[in-house]
């Protein structure tokens, strides 16, 4: 009863400012101060999308926040009117997201315009993450994810970029575009070893792109763990990289049992993870096509 | 009739005192004084025999109405008399385990006994087993809890390093909106002291305006 009491007002407050548009757009109106009545428009647009969001009229919502932006663009007040499109992309996030999607573009083209690359970044992933939940599309969301990240490194904050990379990452891994894949993690390894907060974290890193070595070629395996250990000593006394060496036994000898065993062995201390099992699986299935074709 | 009876319960009760004694020295004896009480206590027991079967006789003799009394008493003699026959039986034979045990010393203790202590061993190192096995499994929890929390520490850190740079680079928008505030606030202060100027000079240009009226005024009225 709430609501629609609500959405009432909302309407009607949506009504008063079309009025308040169409008198100011009229001669008159342009010349008695046609800019502060577009002002109040705005502001009764604004005021309409947020009784309709209590109205959980997320699209109405949505519309009432892009007219909004739209006056915002030709009053001139850039801002404005990106805090309204990126208002109004939230609106739509939970009815439509194709119409979020584009209000949030409009709204990085105006952040990027005016050079504030962090809030697009932010935005590009946002963007991403629609398109990973709802509109399952990962290839735009790599795309997006990686936008994002090259606006951070823009901005120097190497650690919001990195984690998009390690999103974009885990993607194309599962993707089999393992070249990439092994590239990001290297790269973010090596920044981790070096800071104190994040070498404990590092290993994890030289682990996957093992693992993605391994799914390209044995070899490659071998002589990127003893690069890993090189750079950077505590990896070999970590479990992963025992994981890793009693992998590359198996696999020399063909034999699937002891590979199995020590996936088995080290499930038990720490679960294995659904991008870990695919990857670890992907192995497996290669080693047991190569016994079938040696027989 | 009965005073004989109760003469031979005299007897009889005597005898087996003495023989009770003497199967009681028995087994602590050895050698030579053993056997010559084992002889003895043998002969006595043969008097004892003699003498239940003369009571027996003398109940027989001795009307049905009262018998009943001397008959229960007469089986209480013979149950004694058996027991104390065993005794002795088991005296000569405790004999052997006296000396097993001088010979095997103090510890041998019967196979029983020893039955007992395999069986209290094997329970206790059932035990330690259990014991070994839980405290395994303990430590194999607490090695999966260690692992798992340092997993959440590696998310922790990563979102720290996130902040902080966040929160540098807040800090140094902070300070460059700090720079534009104050050259903000310079140039309103100077917009603040033209309006002064303005104002002061269409005052002066003003008031001059006014002068030269007035002087015309006052010429153009002179003149005439």
């Amino acid at each position: 009863m709430d609501n629609s009491g609500k959405e009432k007002e909302a309407s009607a407050l949506m009504a008063e400012a079309e009025k308040k548009l169409k008198s100011s757009q009229s001669f008159f109106g342009a010349l008695f101060g046609g800019s502060s009545k577009m002002e109040e428009a705005c502001d009764l647009y604004a005021r309409a999308a947020n009784m309709y969001k209590m109205a959980k009229n997320w699209c109405a919502a949505g519309n009432a926040f892009s007219q909004a932006a739209r006056l915002h663009l030709q009053l001139q007040s850039k801002h404005d009117a990106a805090t309204n499109f990126i208002d109004a992309g939230n609106a739509f996030k939970k009815a439509d997201p194709q119409e979020a999607i584009n209000c949030l573009n409009r709204a990085i083209e105006i952040y990027t315009d005016m050079g504030r690359f962090t809030i697009a970044a932010k935005h590009h992933i946002s963007i991403a993450e629609i398109f990973e939940t709802e509109l399952v599309d990962i290839d735009k969301a790599i795309a997006h994810y990686e936008q994002a990240a090259d606006y951070y490194k823009g901005e120097e904050s190497t650690s919001s970029a990195n984690k998009c990379l390690l999103k974009v990452a885990t993607y194309v891994a599962q993707l089999e575009q393992y070249q990439k894949a092994i590239e990001i993690y290297e790269q973010v390894g090596t920044n981790a070893m070096d800071s104190t907060l994040l070498k404990y974290s590092a290993k994890d890193y030289f682990f996957k792109a093992a693992l993605c070595h391994f799914c390209v070629d044995m070899l490659n395996a071998k002589l990127a763990l003893q690069k890993y250990e090189e750079m950077f000593p505590a990896f070999s006394d970590s479990r992963e990289c025992k994981l890793v060496k009693k992998l590359l036994d198996a696999y020399e000898e063909q034999n699937v049992d002891v590979y199995t065993d020590a996936v088995k062995e080290y499930d038990t201390v720490s679960r294995l993870d659904q991008w870990l099992t695919t990857m670890l699986l992907r192995i497996k299935k290669t080693i047991q096509e190569d016994e079938s074709d040696l027989r | 009739m009965s005073s004989d009876f109760e003469a031979y319960e005299q007897d009889f009760g005597t005898l087996t005192a003495e023989i009770t004694n003497k199967i009681g020295r028995i087994p602590k004896l050895g050698g030579e004084e053993k056997t010559q009480l084992v002889l003895n206590v043998d002969k006595q027991l043969e008097e004892v025999r003699e003498l239940m079967e003369q009571m027996d006789l003398e109940v027989r003799e001795i009307p049905i109405q009262s018998r009943g009394m001397y008959q229960s008493r007469l089986k209480s003699y013979k149950g004694e008399m058996e027991k104390l026959e065993k005794d002795f039986k088991r005296s000569r034979i405790a004999y052997s385990d006296e000396v097993r045990n001088e010979l095997l010393g103090e510890d041998a203790g019967s196979s029983e006994s020893q039955l007992i202590k395999l069986r209290e061993e094997r329970a206790h190192l059932l035990d330690n087993t259990e014991k070994l096995e839980r405290s395994s499994r303990r430590l194999e929890a607490g090695y999966q809890i260690a692992v798992e929390t340092e997993q959440v520490g590696q998310e922790i850190l990563a979102n720290l390093h996130t902040d902080r740079e966040k929160i540098q680079r807040s800090r140094d928008r902070l300070r460059e909106t700090d720079a534009n505030l104050g050259k903000s606030s310079r140039i309103l202060t100077g917009m603040l002291r033209r309006i002064i100027q303005n104002r002061v000079l269409v005052f002066v240009l003003g008031a001059t305006i006014l002068l030269t009226i007035i002087l015309a005024i006052y010429f153009n009225v002179r003149g005439h």
